[in-house]
């Protein structure tokens, strides 16, 4: 494992002072106007933020979550969940089989704890919504383009390096292609990766260009406000127009017992910019009193499985970038996609095959196993809606051919790993022996009947749920990304994406905000309800 | 939600089993661990539906060597060897329910056992453990005598 080294300083230390209003430390209640207000610090949140503080407008970030700082990052996954995650890492989306669903809920939302993977949007995927969904004067690949280039240039996007590669990565490289599976580097934000493998609980060098060490910083040193620990409880309307956001302070554990939740009211004199995510989206607009029927409707998902591998020689899957590899040439044709995935052994002990003393000795194995996964760009479409206790509910459930193409792909990988050199493979399916010793033994996941609650999915990117579309009668926001009920309020997360990617979403969901907040910019705001 | 003391001993022989630790592969068990104050925690810090999941998986365990075994006794009060074979019938059952209580079990208790300070030195090095060093009586002279 690795030992992070000790920097002078870094950027999210970095900041203005009064910048940030600390909710968990708020001793009053707070009301202030400014001229855009943000919902969110994640991917789309903060691009966004930053965009429209450079045009000199006056800006205030809202998130839910904590600052947790680079510093206090130490690589135990309890700790991140308890105080980076959704849930406490909790979350699940309900159907057939329960499926894991992990979600950031802190200042740089998800990308604190994604591998900062970057993939344009494909081409054949924004076809699909100029055909389908009438997007192609807005979302387009020439206007997407400086938007890429930008993100990519400030971002430092690069081709994962040796220094950081690790074996779990390489052996994924050097075996995949003799087999016909054109497997490439991944190519990343970063800056200086050490390869600590530390991606999931939060890069402890601040050299994953995440947005809490980069466009947060970067939006709070040219003026913009944050305001942490304060959920938004509703949008503000007047007279069908955004004006601003009523939200509530958010009381940590180690919060003192007198201290209690103070209401904070953020006027927006422009507009309210809503990037709360997929799942907090929808939720946010219905507790403001949107009623279009498209709230919370196709929501779609990348069902992740991963597989494991058992080999003679050590791979130290805990070194080395969380995920530094993968073949793309089934997205297409198969819509899946294989990568590699590094775990931390919390993870690994929590999903490696058997209980009891068998457990313990495939756990003691766990620096000889190779970790790869297959990703599914799932066809199925499910609901985000409010639970019990007025929580987020999202339902889905794969459908018959998407378990299938999962249960391909984690065919095709079971049979390079043994190609590669597995002494065993860990399938993790229900009904199958927990390790298969021969390649022959492969056969035995082709026929697994497709039911999800025999692999153990888990969820990382979300889509849809507040649809783009030129229709009110199907779609939330409008080409322009304001809603169609209330003037003077965007969504610019991908709950405005028609339909999933096949990719890792980071980079469009950057690039789609950046686009919106561009035209925010230029093209001002509907006075009121549209006809 | 807080868990009872007697919800917590019954954790903590659930989890007991399924991480008893390995002396071959130099794996402390995660008895030698603070299981009671980590469950504090996660029962406080876990949403309300979770922890009623979590106090439910441990209920379930508990009562089932009856069902399972034919024995009449809490998982508790069962030998090592019972207490795995509970848990892989559990863990192996046919019904998703019953498997995802055990796995949610499973994966708490391992936020808490690779957490520790031992086992993560030990998941850095080779899985196959240094021999055993020989310790030989050395007879020092007049050492009798004295």
């Amino acid at each position: 494992m690795f030992d992070a080294p000790s920097f002078e300083t870094l950027p999210d230390e970095r900041l203005p002072s009064g910048a940030v209003i600390d909710g968990e430390l708020l001793d009053r209640c707070l009301e202030e106007a400014f001229d855009y207000v943000v919902v969110g610090s994640g991917a789309a949140g903060a691009v966004a933020a930053h965009v429209l503080v450079e045009s000199g407008a006056s800006v205030v970030i809202v998130e839910e979550g904590p600052w947790v700082r680079t510093r206090e990052f130490d690589g135990r996954v309890y700790a991140a969940f308890k105080r980076m995650f959704r849930d406490a890492g909790a979350q699940v989306i309900e159907g057939r089989a329960y499926v894991p669903l992990l979600q950031g809920r802190c200042v740089g939302g998800s990308t604190v704890m994604n591998s900062a993977i970057v993939h344009r949007t494909p081409e054949d995927v924004l076809e699909e919504w100029r055909l389908r969904f009438g997007l192609g004067q807005t979302v387009n690949a020439r206007a997407l383009e400086p938007h890429f280039d930008a993100l990519e240039r400030e971002l430092n996007a690069r081709v994962v390096g040796d220094e950081a590669l690790g074996d779990n990565n390489r052996l994924f490289l050097e075996e995949a292609p003799p087999r016909g599976i054109p497997a490439r580097r991944m190519l990343r934000y970063e800056r200086g990766c050490r390869g600590s493998g530390q991606c999931l609980t939060g890069c402890p060098t601040g050299a994953k260009q995440a947005m809490n060490v980069t466009y947060v910083p970067w939006a709070l040193a040219r003026g913009a406000r944050l305001v942490c620990s304060c959920r938004v409880e509703r949008i503000l309307v007047e007279a069908g127009r955004a004006c601003g956001v009523l939200a509530r302070t958010v009381l940590g554990a180690a919060a003192p017992s007198h201290r209690r939740a103070q209401r904070v009211v953020l006027r927006a004199r422009r507009a309210v910019v809503v990037a709360a995510s997929t799942v907090q989206t929808p939720n946010l607009l219905r507790r403001s009193g949107l009623r279009a029927s498209a709230v919370g409707r196709h929501f779609q998902c990348h069902p992740g499985y991963a597989i494991a591998g058992l080999f003679d020689r050590p791979v130290e899957i805990n070194f080395g970038v969380t995920q530094g590899a993968e073949a793309v040439h089934l997205r297409r044709s198969d819509r899946i996609k294989l990568e590699t995935l590094g775990m931390p052994p919390e993870l690994a002990a929590a999903r490696i095959p058997g209980v009891g003393r068998d457990l313990m000795r495939r756990f003691g194995a766990f620096s000889h196993l190779a970790i790869w996964a297959v990703v599914v760009r799932a066809e199925a479409e499910g609901e985000v809606g409010r639970g019990w206790g007025g929580r987020d509910k999202v339902r889905w459930q794969p459908s018959r051919i998407d378990v299938e193409r999962a249960r391909r792909g984690a065919a095709m990988l079971a049979r390079l790993l043994f190609q590669a050199g597995a002494r065993e493979v860990w399938p993790g399916l229900h009904g199958l022996p927990s390790s298969l010793r021969s390649i022959d033994d492969v056969g035995l996941i082709e026929r697994v009947p497709a039911d999800p609650r025999l692999f153990g999915f888990i969820a990382s990117h979300l889509f849809g749920a507040a649809r783009m579309g030129t229709d009110p009668r199907s779609s939330v926001v409008g080409t322009d990304f304001q809603c169609h009920e209330v003037a003077g309020l965007y969504v610019v997360d991908s709950s405005v994406f028609p339909t999933n990617l096949g990719v890792n979403p980071q980079h469009s969901i950057m690039a789609i905000s950046r686009l919106a907040a561009t035209q925010i910019l230029a093209g001002g705001t509907r006075l009121n309800v549209a006809a | 939600m807080k868990l009872a003391s007697f919800e917590c001993r019954w954790a903590e022989a659930v989890l007991g089993a399924i991480f008893p630790g390995s002396p071959e592969e130099g794996l402390a068990g995660i008895g030698s661990m603070n299981v009671v104050v980590f469950l504090g925690d996660v029962m406080r810090s876990l949403p309300r539906r979770a922890a009623l999941g979590m106090r439910l998986a441990i209920w379930l365990v508990s009562l089932s060597p009856l069902l399972l075994i034919g024995r009449l006794a809490l998982f508790a009060g069962l030998t090592v060897a019972d207490r795995e074979r509970v848990l892989h019938r559990l863990a192996t059952s046919r019904r998703y329910g019953l498997r995802s209580l055990v796995l949610l079990l499973k994966t708490i208790g391992a936020l808490l056992y690779a957490s520790d300070d031992r086992v993560r030195a030990r998941m850095r090095g080779a899985s196959t453990p240094l021999p055993v060093v020989r310790l030989r009586r050395l007879e020092v002279e007049g050492a009798h005598g004295a």
